[in-house]
């Protein structure tokens, strides 16, 4: 009942408000986005420090798998080509992770959110 | 029960009604296709069942039934520090069992050109310049005892001033009692394993203090310091303690202690 009346209070679901754009959703779904885009920004962020290690540290584990794998394959690139490809590749992992967490914020599901904050949105 | 798919799991039907921008139809698509082989969402969704049906059977507790959320909930994070002492304990467990591979507990001299080093110093020199990660290792061993002493005592004062210690709880106390006098004893066994300037002298008084103790004094000073003189025989005595004998007495009461806690309920407050 609560749910239905705040779905009907919320003419505009798909709303572009101070905060930004709002997405209304179902929970099931609200559900998935959570999970997965936060389980995605977490190994984003783990992996991208790791590569940024890599980047910046000699004897680094990644570093010498990847120096390695390209030495198989008869690539040998200067140390400094390396690390900036690594620092850069880390970097934008990093940003990855940021940017679906940021992406994931804009859903909610039905209930949920301030109803005055739209409502103040509107009038000013 | 009807075998029709319920609307709330049709996700891409809902995606398809819905007026998305191209950023977010990929961004959906893409962890519905997850959601959909991983099934993570349905795991945390039984965990949230049996949470909740365990909880059901639960009697309403003490602050539910006079409504005292209202005025106590502030008090609740110090209701933590038990858990926070046991995590340090557990933490300073498992690093102190990586760093004996590492640690020898010998006096003698002239295992490295550290001028007047014993062994003992030197493995820890050696474990906090050579070792990968062992400056790491050595730091977490060192904030996790003090972060577990730390916990311990602010442990007994909520214990204490929240009347959690009364009937039927007295037992727990007196282990409690007894578990933060081993944890203190940890911590002045394992101060004393560097054996630099620092731990020798604080074993000189620890040494003093048996010796000061009426009657008993020269046997607990033989009994825990091997003799009245810190020496080789000293430090070994330290290491036992610290790595083989606390361990196992320590673990076994906080088994105990947190038994007992499960047993008779969380104290509520009045």
């Amino acid at each position: 009942m609560t749910d239905q009346s705040s779905v009907d209070a919320d003419p505009d679901p798909e709303s572009t408000g101070a905060g930004g754009r709002d997405v209304v959703v179902p929970l099931r779904l609200y559900k998935t986005i959570v999970v997965f885009s936060t389980l995605i920004a977490v190994v984003s962020v783990v992996l991208g420090f790791t590569l940024l290690d890599a980047a910046t540290l000699q004897v680094s584990l990644v570093r010498g798998l990847v120096a390695g794998a390209l030495s198989a394959v008869g690539l040998a690139p200067a140390e400094g080509a390396l690390s900036a490809a690594l620092a850069a590749a880390g970097l934008s992992t990093i940003a990855l992770g940021a940017g679906v967490y940021t992406l994931g914020t804009r859903f909610r599901t039905a209930g949920m959110g301030n109803a005055e904050d739209g409502r103040s949105d509107t009038s000013e | 029960m009807s075998l029709k798919k319920q609307d709330d799991y049709d996700h891409s039907a809902w995606i398809k009604s819905k007026d998305l921008s191209p950023v977010e139809t990929v961004f959906l698509t893409t962890l519905v296709w997850l959601d959909k082989r991983l099934r993570i969402v349905d795991y945390l969704e039984l965990l949230e069942t049996l949470y909740y049906r365990s909880n059901m059977q639960m009697p309403k507790s003490h602050t539910e039934q006079y409504d005292l959320d209202n005025k106590f909930w502030y008090w609740y994070p110090l209701y933590t520090l038990g858990s926070f002492s046991t995590i340090a304990y557990v933490v300073a467990a498992v690093s102190g069992a990586l760093l004996g591979f590492y640690y020898s507990p010998s006096t003698a001299a002239g295992a490295c050109n550290i001028s007047n080093a014993s062994v003992a110093y030197c493995s820890i020199a050696g474990i906090m310049r050579d070792l990968q990660f062992g400056f790491m290792l050595r730091s977490i061993h060192r904030w996790s005892a003090q972060v577990m002493v730390a916990a311990v005592f602010l442990h007994m004062l909520r214990v204490y001033f929240t009347g959690a210690y009364k009937e039927p709880r007295e037992l727990n106390w007196l282990i409690g009692i007894v578990l933060i006098s081993l944890t203190m004893v940890f911590g002045y066994t394992g101060y004393l394993l560097p054996w630099d300037q620092l731990a020798f002298w604080a074993g000189q008084i620890g040494v003093e203090m048996s010796l000061s103790i009426p009657l008993a004094g020269e046997w607990v000073a033989q009994l825990l310091f091997g003799g009245f003189t810190l020496s080789q025989a000293t430090l070994q005595r330290m290491y036992i303690i610290h790595v083989f004998l606390l361990p196992f007495v320590v673990t076994t009461l906080i088994a105990i202690h947190i038994g007992i806690v499960w047993v008779q309920g969380i104290a509520e407050p009045h």
